[in-house]
């Protein structure tokens, strides 16, 4: 309880943390539900390391003064724009071969992945700058986050649920049917790009605050959660943002009261909490599992 | 185009990229024609409702709706079942009111009288039981009513329907295509029609299109359906 008042009180030196951590949890699981919907997840492994080789790509320009010198202060400013120019570049990149019917999305996926892993180490070794801070910034250190950063970061994740919420509709009808969307004269190369955009501004602030590990797991985990155990899409979305922030909340306790690093301590207790639900729904609810289905007669 | 002409295709080709699988398709649909479009695997029967609802765009030629007081026709789409992922939640209300999507302006909510009107297509496609089951766990032929219903929901002029009684048992599929004629008789729609069942064609339907060999033949059911003509095609497509 000491722990729990400590980090609750108005003064605690570490509340913009929370503050960040409580962020992520509402807004990744928010975003992550149209990934599994849309059976995008592999995306959401490859995205948060495609932005972390973003920011690492934007230090190295900025080190090799290919871009302009910045203050100290607008470096978090530079690593987002890094981050979210190259992590929206991909993700339009590969909407577009979507559309045009090129096979081999998983394979594209998992290049990408490999790709920006390997680009984001090579770039951290041949950068002075990655020893004194990038490398924990992709790490997801958020012990020390500025006021400049939280407002920064919630005002991104404040526009990203608003339009979440305003247009849901739209986003579904398009999600679950493309075609019935056309068909009613729908923009839906529209708002397949203004969800990509919000989607891409989610992890690259995301990763920025809590890495890519912790992203992917915010993305994921409280989303196949809340499957198991939603039986409306509206229970499905609230009750993944609702576990996304829990877990958050608890997670930083778990992590600050035995000094375990953050993200790690969140995205494990994720993984208890999935395979809680997972037992709730087997053996209590008795229902079908998420993917399947069962078939009544006429 | 006469007035009566909803739909006009002239020498339409479509197909996916470089591979064209119709080529020089030719029609017009009349307003309130129940036509049937018939073909093999892979004759482009699906392609081509979708190069007509606006999903694939064709390769060459033109496809025109006739305008009335400005507005071209509503359409209604009953997609393939199986296309829908089980993955979402929806219950069959909410994927009814999914239809009335044309008529909400981005970012509004449906009001009232939308939900009233989901809830009248679904009592009128036999499907007002199931409004609150989830959509996911229907059978096939509860399925079919639902999306159905979802298509009324546009208010359409045109249905367009994808093979409608595909995999459902034979019980089930009489009931839509008695369902589907009841639509059409009540409400005087234009239906365009894709299915493999030849028998539910020859009974339901006035005019058939029949893709095969990358192009088309079109007459009245009852003369492109009859057994001589049948012979002649079924042996055409077996040689």
């Amino acid at each position: 309880m000491e722990t729990l008042r400590e980090i609750l009180a108005p003064d605690f030196l570490l509340r913009n943390s929370v503050y960040i951590s409580l962020l992520v949890g509402l807004t990744c699981p928010m975003v992550g539900v149209y990934l599994v919907v849309r059976r995008m997840v592999f995306m959401g492994v490859a995205l948060p390391q495609v932005s972390s080789c973003g920011i690492a790509a934007a230090f190295a320009l900025h080190t090799w003064h290919i871009i302009p010198h910045v203050e100290e202060q607008s470096e978090n400013l530079l690593a987002f724009a890094g981050s979210t120019i190259l992590t929206l570049a991909i993700i339009l990149t590969f909407a577009l071969m979507e559309r045009r019917g090129r096979g081999g999305g998983e394979g594209r996926v998992g290049a990408a992945y490999a790709l920006a892993g390997a680009w984001s180490i090579l770039l951290l070794v041949k950068n002075p700058f990655g020893e004194h801070g990038l490398l924990d910034r992709l790490k997801g250190e958020i012990i020390a986050v500025s006021n400049a950063d939280l407002l920064l970061t919630a005002g991104t994740f404040g526009v990203v649920v608003t339009a979440l919420v305003v247009f849901r509709k739209e986003f579904m009808l398009v999600a679950f049917d493309r075609d019935m969307a056309i068909s009613l004269k729908r923009n839906v190369l529209g708002w397949d790009g203004l969800l990509f955009l919000l989607i891409g501004l989610t992890i690259s602030m995301s990763v920025l605050s809590v890495g890519p590990l912790v992203t992917f797991g915010f993305l994921l985990l409280p989303v196949l959660i809340a499957h198991l155990l939603a039986n409306t899409m509206r229970q499905f979305v609230v009750l993944a943002a609702v576990v996304g922030v829990m877990s958050a909340f608890v997670g930083f306790y778990v992590a600050y009261r035995w000094d375990l690093p953050v993200g790690p301590t969140d995205v494990a207790l994720l993984g208890f909490l999935y395979a809680a639900a997972f037992v709730v729904k087997r053996v209590f609810l008795r229902s079908p599992v998420a993917g399947t289905e069962t078939q009544t007669a006429d | 185009m006469t007035d009566d002409c909803l739909l006009s295709l002239d020498n339409v080709a479509v197909g996916y990229g470089r591979r064209v699988v119709l080529r020089h398709a030719s029609f017009r649909l009349t307003r309130g024609s129940f036509t049937g479009l018939l073909g093999a695997n892979g004759s482009g029967k699906s392609t081509l409702i979708k190069s007509i609802i606006g999903v694939v765009p064709p390769l060459s030629g033109t496809i025109r709706f006739t305008q009335r007081d400005g507005k071209e026709p509503g359409l209604g789409y009953v997609p393939q079942r199986e296309a829908l992922d089980s993955i979402f939640l929806f219950s069959s209300h909410e994927v009814v009111l999914m239809g009335c999507c044309g008529s909400v302006g981005p970012g509004r909510s449906f009001r009232r009288e939308h939900r009233d009107w989901a809830e009248q297509c679904l009592q009128s496609s036999g499907a007002g039981e199931l409004s609150r089951r989830r959509f996911s766990e229907l059978s096939g032929g509860q399925k079919q009513r639902v999306l159905i219903a979802r298509a009324l929901a546009a208010k359409p002029e045109l249905l367009i329907l994808d093979e409608p009684t595909a995999g459902i048992d034979a019980a089930a599929a009489l009931a839509i295509m008695e369902l589907l004629a009841r639509i059409h008789r009540e409400r005087n729609l234009t239906i365009l029609m894709v299915n493999h069942d030849l028998l539910a064609m020859r009974k339901y339907v006035q005019h058939v299109i029949w893709l095969r060999e990358g192009g088309l033949t079109q007459g009245s059911a009852e003369e492109l359906l009859s057994r001589d003509k049948l012979e002649e095609i079924l042996k055409l497509q077996l040689s």
